[in-house]
C-alpha cells in the first residue's frame, strides 16, 4: 500500500467511524481535535486501524501522533516493517 | 469454578439486591465465563422472565468479576470497572425463572486500561442477549 492509498483508506474509515466530513481531515490538522476523540474513542481507533491495515497499536504508539501527517507516517512505517 | 457464589462479593462492587452473577467459571487474558441462576425474587424479574437490564448487568458484572480475578492473580487487587459504552445490543429472548444463565465474555481489544469486549449470555444454549461494551478500569 503506497502513501496515497494509506491516506485515502484512512480518510474513508475515520470519517465513517467518527462521523466527520472527509474534507476536514487535512495533513497538518490535529487528529485528536478534528475527530473529537476522548480516551474511550482511542479503543475504536485501535480497532479500525487493525481492520484496515492489519496491525495492532498500543498506547505508546499514539504518543508520537499529533497530526494526520504523523498518523500517515506512523502507518507507513508499520506497514514497511510488516513487509 | 474459580469464584464460588459465597465469595463473589470480594470481586465485584455491587451488593444485594443488585448482584446479577453467581459464580465465575473461567477467567484468562482472552475472556471470562460466569453462571447465574434466575430467581423469581430478582428485582429485574417480571411476568415469569428475567428482563433485559439484568442481562446487560450480568454481562458487566461478569467482566467485573473476571478483571477482579485476573487483578488479584497478578497481585494488583481488584479494579473498579466503569461501562464506557454499550453498542450492537441485540435481545433474542429472556430466560425463565429457575433456569441458569451462562455468560461468555471475549476481550476483543484493549488500549491501556480500556477494554473492548463482546458479551453474550445463553440459557440452555439459546442465545439471550449479545452486545459490545467498552470497560474502563480504574
Amino acid at each position: 500500500m503506497n502513501r496515497e492509498e494509506i491516506i485515502t483508506t484512512t480518510k474513508r474509515f475515520l470519517s465513517e467511524e467518527f462521523e466527520v466530513d472527509e474534507t476536514l481531515i487535512e495533513n497538518q490538522k490535529n487528529l485528536k481535535d478534528t475527530l473529537e476523540l476522548d480516551s474511550l474513542d482511542y479503543v475504536d481507533l485501535v480497532v479500525v486501524i487493525e481492520e484496515n491495515f492489519g496491525f495492532k497499536t498500543s498506547g505508546e504508539d499514539f504518543k508520537s501522533i499529533s497530526t494526520f501527517e504523523d498518523f500517515y507516517n506512523f502507518v507507513e512505517r508499520k506497514l514497511a516493517a510488516m513487509a | 469454578m474459580i469464584i464460588e457464589k459465597e465469595n463473589i462479593e470480594s470481586y465485584i462492587p455491587q451488593r444485594f439486591p443488585f448482584i446479577m452473577i453467581d459464580s465465575l467459571i473461567h477467567a484468562d487474558e482472552s475472556g471470562f465465563i460466569s453462571s447465574f441462576q434466575v430467581m423469581e425474587e430478582n428485582i429485574f424479574s417480571e411476568n415469569g422472565f428475567l428482563t433485559e437490564p439484568a442481562l446487560i448487568e450480568n454481562i458487566a458484572q461478569t467482566c467485573a468479576a473476571g478483571f477482579g480475578f485476573i487483578g488479584q492473580k497478578n497481585n494488583e487487587g481488584p479494579s473498579i470497572g466503569y461501562i464506557g459504552s454499550i453498542s450492537n445490543l441485540t435481545v433474542h429472548q429472556l430466560p425463565d425463572y429457575g433456569t441458569t444463565i451462562i455468560t461468555k465474555i471475549e476481550i476483543t481489544n484493549s488500549l491501556g486500561n480500556i477494554f473492548l469486549i463482546k458479551g453474550r449470555n445463553t440459557c440452555n444454549e439459546n442465545l439471550l442477549i449479545e452486545c459490545e461494551m467498552k470497560i474502563a478500569l480504574a
